[in-house]
């Protein structure tokens, strides 16, 4: 190395600071232009739905509302009161939520018992039957539509929440069963031979051992699970219709059956409303999910 | 009262053989030390003894009565292991009651055996934290107290101490040794650490590639080592192996090292063979790094040697100095008082009492 100049030093270090600088603020032009392009629909949706109709139609697609008016809100919930034709969310939003807790809680923990079993308590063949799992995440909606409703016809739950609820588990059963396997592979096999001379079976070890400490992945399945689900439009409208179908269904009736004139603030507070659950979903669980995973480890 | 016997135990991976023919009997209060190399079979023959993994061919008897398809909560035992596999989300105390609990012990006689023990280990300040906020050693007191409350006829460690620090390593060493002292129970323990397996062992089992290859108290262990892989295994810096050849000159033997240069023997008069070998026959001649001694005329069998030394360790205590001797490389381990330079030869004393000799073919003791 060359006997180092402070001047030049000097000079050298400046210079490095500025172009620190330059990145920086470079980055942080780039993030918020692509925070706005992400925000920009939400926005517009927003706005949209206080504003009335006469003000949409002037034609200020980003201007914010004259008079905020949650009346379109209303009507989207529970309608206008009219004795027919009047589609409005909330018996569908109930039905979704009907669906969606059972789906999620069941396939959540079957994934957990499956992840369990294939990974602490290794038989023969168990890689294999992880295999078909995995197998299972890669095979499209469409391809199971026709087995599906045949099988639902078959077990007599066709057009009702507890076929949903059916056919939502089994098909999240892959995606739940792959998370925990994953994620229980990763603890140590030593915990759970100490719980078989402690004298704990198959069960206990699962929800006295393993269970307490699995709230991370727990957190991501849940919200995974809660997301398809929720937003889920095929299975939803193939396997259900009028009374039994979920939101998403129904937001769609919703938005395509009006006779009259188009209402688009009624149609984005109603496309808003299908949307808030999942959001609830994003904001509490994601933080568990941060703190689960800085939690204290199992080793030293 | 708890003895253990393992005869003729063969255990296989698919088609990899990790335990082979394993014969291993154990009377009540020994310690006894599964020492070797990774991979050598000796967590799987523990794991084995304690019902964790199945047995393939041979039986595991423990107090005369086979347990080969009795749970591992049946057995008696208790186990320490290595990452202390303590439960995350419960409390120590939880953790160390957590077996009892499961057995429908009374609560008085659960609260009692807890007192008894987190004071004795010295835990009862920490009961109510999770093994999260605990430092290693802690975490390990944990483990053991576990293990404790049990009460086991016979105690399991699976290298318990390798995840500690050197100076913590130690301490808890001299800790399991005083357990041993104080409950006199048949414990069995598997590490790598030859340290360890010195200190703690009433016998120690060497193991390599799923066999035993010599049982024995530790200082038969390293005075008489019965095949190289014993002899090379044991003991820090390694024992010196020189290869060679037998001379016969009447019945008076000497060994006659490969590489000689001055027509050196070194006499074989003061070693008693197991087998006495024949002239010419190959064989490896083998001295720890402490039989190297200052000229000393009061030994019984002994030999005036001249080494040049080619490198020279001060480990605080002692000089270790490796020295040029026919063609091999060899280590001594002198007082630190030495007058040692680089090159320049000294005199030495080869203490000759306590020399191993080993065929070359079989590499076994004769």
């Amino acid at each position: 190395m060359p006997a180092a100049d402070p001047q030049q030093m000097e000079a050298v270090e400046r210079s490095s600071a500025r172009k620190r600088t330059f990145f920086r603020w470079l980055l942080f032009l780039l993030l918020g232009l692509f925070a706005i392009y992400y925000l920009a629909p939400m926005y517009v949706m927003i706005v949209t739905s206080l504003k009335t109709m006469e003000e949409i139609r002037q034609g200020n697609l980003m201007t914010l509302p004259n008079e905020i008016m949650f009346d379109s809100w209303k009507t989207a919930w529970s309608g206008r009161g009219y004795a027919a034709g009047d589609v409005f969310l909330r018996p569908f939003f109930w039905n979704s939520i009907k669906m969606v807790v059972p789906a999620v809680f069941i396939s959540t923990f079957l994934g957990a018992l499956n992840g369990y079993a294939l990974t602490k308590w290794r038989f023969k063949g168990d890689n294999l039957i992880f295999l078909m799992f995995l197998f299972g995440c890669f095979i499209p909606y469409q391809a199971i539509l026709l087995p599906m409703a045949r099988t639902l016809g078959i077990l007599g739950i066709a057009n009702s929440i507890t076929g949903l609820v059916v056919v939502h588990t089994v098909y999240g059963l892959s995606f739940t069963t792959m998370f925990f396997r994953n994620y229980y592979i990763s603890i140590p096999d030593e915990m759970i031979k100490a719980a078989r001379i402690d004298g704990a079976g198959f069960f206990k070890i699962f929800f006295k051992v393993l269970l307490p400490i699995s709230a991370p992945i727990i957190v991501v399945t849940v919200i995974w699970q809660f997301t398809g689900i929720w937003n889920d439009f095929l299975f939803g409208s193939s396997f259900s219709f009028g009374e039994a179908a979920p939101i998403q269904v129904a937001l769609n009736n919703m938005v395509l059956t009006s006779t009259s004139v188009k209402e688009y603030n009624v149609d984005m507070a109603a496309a808003f409303i299908a949307g808030i659950p999942t959001l609830l979903v994003y904001v509490f669980a994601g933080k568990y999910f941060i703190r689960g995973l800085t939690a204290g480890s199992v080793k030293g | 009262m708890a003895t253990l016997k393992v005869s003729n135990l063969t255990k296989n991976f698919g088609s990899t053989l990790v335990l082979k023919q394993i014969n291993l009997d154990v009377s009540d209060g020994e310690f006894i030390v599964l020492l070797g190399p990774s991979g050598c079979g000796k967590s799987t023959l523990l794991n084995i003894i304690a019902g964790l993994e199945s047995v393939d061919e041979g039986e595991i008897l423990i107090d005369d009565y086979v347990v080969n398809r009795v749970e591992p909560k049946d057995r008696n035992i208790a186990m320490v292991f290595q990452s202390y596999a303590l439960y995350p989300a419960m409390t120590v105390r939880d953790n160390v009651i957590f077996g009892l609990k499961q057995r429908k012990v009374s609560k008085e006689q659960i609260e009692k055996s807890l007192q008894h023990f987190s004071k004795m280990l010295q835990i009862d300040q920490l009961l109510d934290r999770k093994p999260a906020q605990l430092s290693g050693g802690q975490r390990q007191r944990v483990a053991m107290g576990r293990a404790l409350v049990r009460e086991p006829h016979i105690f399991l460690f699976d290298e318990p101490l390798s995840n500690l620090d050197a100076k913590l390593r130690v301490e808890m060493r001299h800790e399991i040794n005083k357990l041993h002292e104080q409950l006199g129970t048949t414990m069995i323990y598997v590490t790598h650490d030859q340290v360890e397996a010195m200190s703690l062992a009433t016998r120690i089992a060497v193991m390599n590639e799923g066999i035993i290859q010599q049982i024995g108290t530790p200082q038969k262990i390293y005075d008489q080592p019965n095949s190289v892989f014993v002899a090379d295994f044991i003991g820090s810096p390694a024992i010196n192996l020189i290869q060679g050849t037998v001379s016969k000159d009447g019945a008076a033997l000497s060994f006659i090292p490969d590489q000689q240069k001055d027509g050196d023997k070194i006499p074989l008069s003061g070693y008693s063979f197991e087998t006495e070998p024949g002239e010419g026959q190959k064989i490896i001649f083998g001295f720890r790094p402490e039989h190297i001694r200052l000229p000393d005329t009061s030994l019984k069998s002994q030999m005036q040697v001249e080494l040049k030394p080619i490198l020279i360790e001060l480990t605080g205590y002692e000089k270790e100095i490796t020295f040029e001797f026919h063609g091999n490389e060899i280590t001594g381990r002198l007082p630190r008082h030495v007058d040692a330079e680089l090159g320049k030869s000294i005199t030495f004393s080869l203490d000759l009492s306590e020399i191993s000799i080993f065929d070359s073919a079989s590499t076994m003791r004769i």
